[in-house]
């Protein structure tokens, strides 16, 4: 941990940023709720009379809201492309449920005896609804907004995944980072958001209720996406490489680059440049999509980038145990290089074939594969981040690991970022996982400025580095690296790179300079 | 005033609820339908302001057919009281009592004052009371709030189901005779729904007693008791026959055989004896009403 006074630090140098990620999401969140209000107060109505819809329309929303948000924000995707029209959709339906499930429950909840007296002395349907079951429905039918605005809050954090902004892109930012401070820039924000807006709404009683939606559209105007440069072109970077050296701050640095920037997931950024929904991104240099999508990657003609060698590292202990298993590991090393890395991913992530097959059939063709053994001495656990290379790194190992010893594997890929994986070997949830050189040097050993300029961004230099600090600090080892260099990279479609004449990142700058 | 036509009504099941139902209530009368649970009385109370829609016959208010008057305005001419008072609880009891003046438009001065006279007459101070909500009332206060809400618009027609039926024995004897006395109820058309045989002598101009659905007998309280068209109706008040005789029959009725005794006419026995006038000697001139209703006996 970091002392307490570098996360005021943190707030005071990010406080643009803070306020401005904290209004995007109050938008988002209220937007959306606003959208939800409008169409599931009238639903719910609708439904108390209609008993046989009412079990239809409360079950459709009710599976909405099953369906993990992550997942729904890629639904939308193909439908709605990326930026704030897809995230309000997504928010509107989890907010959709507990509006319209309480406005149904508070408006058949209201006492017969009520609805009999208030009909027997002659009021019309419209009188009975505004003047009695909507008011008796109220409290109730509060507590499902209260509901979906807590909702709101936290799922609007999903939202800089889709380059929609708010809060998440600290909190995911800081995830990929190992940054707590930027963690908590955010979250506790977001945390605030909800328990302000929570106490707030619970205010909020019979007679007030028509400034409610006043409240909501003020609210709801905070959305307004800031627009520092008016580029020609739109970068799409991660939240990860938002926050790092090697990344836009280096690139602005450096570079001196200035372009209009959205936060995005790496999952869905190759597509979007494809769909020319972003035209610059943060690609990683081995990843199947570039195959996929004709990309082409800008040159580092400044070399801001570190070189990004993956290699297992494996917690020392688990070394000591079983000797064995360090020359069955190293046995991949030298084998793959960049452009065998981006088809075996190009493989899996395009082509959609198994991680399994395709590293069954890597080592067969490398004459590498053997039986599995009885698997009785003991059980390795390996790790892998959520994207690419993980997935058919930990699969190759499984396979030598229990081809060549008599240890038995188990795999635990989708660790979300460096931070989660990296804290999972420190606390020996797993035994090790395939790291890169440069996120060992720039995330977890978090190296000064002097010992970046005195490693000079070359690879053996970082990568002994990084090796023996890994073993003094954590008594963690560096085994041999496989090959290939998976580095940050700017990439562009190749026809509009073509077009614009842009090579290096340099070009690149330059063409934002003069247009 | 009312005039009920063979009505008849079938559940959802098909059993029916109403079979033929016939009576007719003129201006200023208090007809008691009267029952046990199940006999349909409810049922027929409600299909005189269309909660629910017979499946045959006719219903007159005011000489007109419900089915052509527009189905607020109906309403909104009929005071309507629930047993379960049915009380707007977000409301005040000012805003509840006022508010049909508030649906036929009356201005706010008007409904005000209203609203005033109205919980004067009904022992409710408007300083303690008039933005006090139902919960922080007796259940006693919340019938006369219910009261006061149908009477608020001044309609010709009250329809009562059970007004008094939540109440306990006391609180409802007293409620019940406030109601009597009242002068706003003096002129009005009245049908009231009770399973309760006092209520009934005690209230109503006319009973109509009903069991399963059917009319046995309609007629007023000294008819049903003396005059019963069948063994249900005979059956039915013998329990309590003693003093239902004494609080049906009128001095008027047994006159003949009072020949010394002067007294007021519209007075019933049982008040005349309460009053203090010769016990032996009334009591002894309904048991000659009673011989000579069985001499010309219609059972």
């Amino acid at each position: 941990m970091e002392p307490a006074n570098s996360f005021i630090d943190f707030l005071q140098q990010e406080s643009g940023k803070i306020l401005e990620q904290t209004l995007q999401h109050i938008g988002l969140t209220f937007i959306s709720l606003l959208i939800a209000v409008v169409i599931g107060v009238p639903l719910g109505i609708a439904i108390s009379r209609k008993p046989k819809m009412a079990a239809a329309v409360l079950g459709f929303a009710g599976i909405l809201q099953t369906i993990p948000s992550i997942a729904l924000l890629g639904f939308m995707i193909p439908l709605l492309g990326i930026g704030p029209a897809p995230a309000i959709v997504a928010l509107f339906l989890y907010a959709l449920l507990p509006i319209v499930r309480n406005t149904y429950t508070g408006i058949t909840q209201v006492d017969p005896a009520i609805i009999e007296a208030a009909t027997g002395i002659g009021m019309s349907a419209r009188q009975l609804l505004f003047k009695v079951q909507i008011p008796l429905a109220m409290p109730v039918l509060l507590a499902g907004i209260r509901t979906a605005t807590v909702i709101n809050v936290g799922v609007a954090t999903l939202a800089a995944y889709i380059a929609a902004g708010g809060l998440g892109e600290f909190i995911f930012g800081g995830i990929a980072l190992n940054n707590t401070n930027m963690i908590l820039a955010g979250a506790i924000p977001a945390a605030l958001l909800a328990i302000i807006f929570d106490w707030g709404l619970s205010r909020i009683r019979f007679r007030k209720v028509l400034l409610m939606p006043l409240l909501i559209l003020v609210l709801s105007s905070f959305y307004l996406l800031p627009d520092f440069y008016g580029s020609k072109l739109l970068a799409g970077f991660t939240p990860e490489f938002m926050g790092r050296n090697d990344g836009d701050v280096g690139l602005k640095k450096i570079y001196g680059l200035k372009i209009r920037t959205v936060v995005i997931s790496d999952m869905i950024m190759y597509k979007a440049a494809f769909d020319k929904k972003v035209d610059v991104i943060s690609g990683s240099s081995t990843d199947g999509r570039v195959k996929a999508y004709d990309l082409q990657v800008l040159q580092d003609d400044k070399h801001i980038f570190p070189p990004y060698y993956a290699a297992p590292i494996v917690r020392q202990d688990v070394l000591d145990k079983y000797p064995e298993l360090e020359p069955v590991l190293n046995k991949l090393s030298g084998t793959i290089n960049d452009s065998i890395m981006t088809a075996l991913n190009y493989r899996v992530d395009i082509l959609k074939q198994s991680p399994a097959v395709v590293a069954k059939e890597f080592l067969e063709a490398h004459h590498l594969l053997q039986s599995p053994g009885p698997g009785t001495k003991g059980t390795i656990r390996i790790g892998a981040k959520l994207f690419g290379d993980g997935y058919i790194l930990v699969n190759i190992y499984k396979l030598l690991v229990e081809g060549y010893t008599d240890l038995h594997v188990e795999t635990k890929t989708g660790l979300g970022g460096t931070k989660i994986c990296f804290e999972a070997l420190t606390n020996a949830q797993i035994d090790l996982y395939p790291e890169y050189t440069g996120t060992g040097l720039l995330v977890i050993l978090q190296a000064p400025p002097s010992t970046l300029d005195s490693l000079g961004g070359q690879a053996d230099k970082v990568y002994n580095y990084v090796a023996d600090a890994f073993q003094q600090r954590y008594h963690i080892k560096w085994l041999a690296p496989v090959g290939f260099n998976n580095t940050y990279a700017l990439m562009m479609r190749r026809q509009q790179a073509g077009t614009l004449q842009i090579k290096t990142i340099s070009d690149l700058t330059k063409y934002l300079q003069w247009n | 005033m009312i005039k009920l036509e063979n009505v008849s009504k079938s559940f959802a099941n098909g059993k029916p609820a109403v079979s033929a139902v016939s009576f007719e209530v003129n201006a200023g009368e208090t007809l008691i339908l009267l029952g046990t649970s199940g006999s349909g009385k409810t049922t027929t109370l409600r299909m005189i302001n269309r909660l629910i829609l017979p499946d045959s016959g006719r219903i007159y208010v005011n000489g007109d057919a419900v089915e052509t008057q527009r189905l607020e305005s109906l309403r909104r001419g009929i005071g309507y009281v629930l047993q379960y008072h049915g009380l707007f609880p977000h409301y005040t009891v000012g805003e509840n009592i006022g508010v049909v003046p508030g649906l036929l438009k009356w201005d706010a001065s008007r409904i005000a004052s209203r609203v005033a006279s109205l919980m004067e007459k009904l022992h409710l101070p408007v300083s303690d009371y008039l933005h006090a909500y139902p919960h922080q009332l007796s259940g006693g206060q919340q019938q006369r709030v219910g009261l006061a809400r149908a009477l608020a618009a001044d309609p010709p027609v009250l329809l009562m189901d059970e007004p008094f039926g939540a109440l306990d024995p006391v609180t409802r004897a007293s409620v019940r005779k406030e109601f009597r006395a009242l002068d706003e109820i003096q002129h009005k058309t009245i049908i009231m729904v009770t399973h309760d045989v006092q209520e009934a002598f005690e209230l109503g101009t006319h009973i109509c007693l009903m069991d399963k659905g059917k009319v046995q007998q309609t007629g007023t309280p000294a008819t049903l008791l003396f005059s019963p068209a069948n063994a249900f109706v005979k059956s039915f008040f013998d329990e309590h026959r003693f003093v239902l005789e004494l609080k049906a029959l009128t001095l008027a009725d047994i006159r003949p055989w009072l020949a010394t005794l002067n007294g007021d006419d519209t007075l019933t026995v049982w008040d005349a004896i309460a009053a203090g006038m010769p016990r032996n000697t009334l009591l002894d001139a309904v048991d000659q009403y009673r011989q000579s209703k069985h001499m010309h006996g219609t059972s």
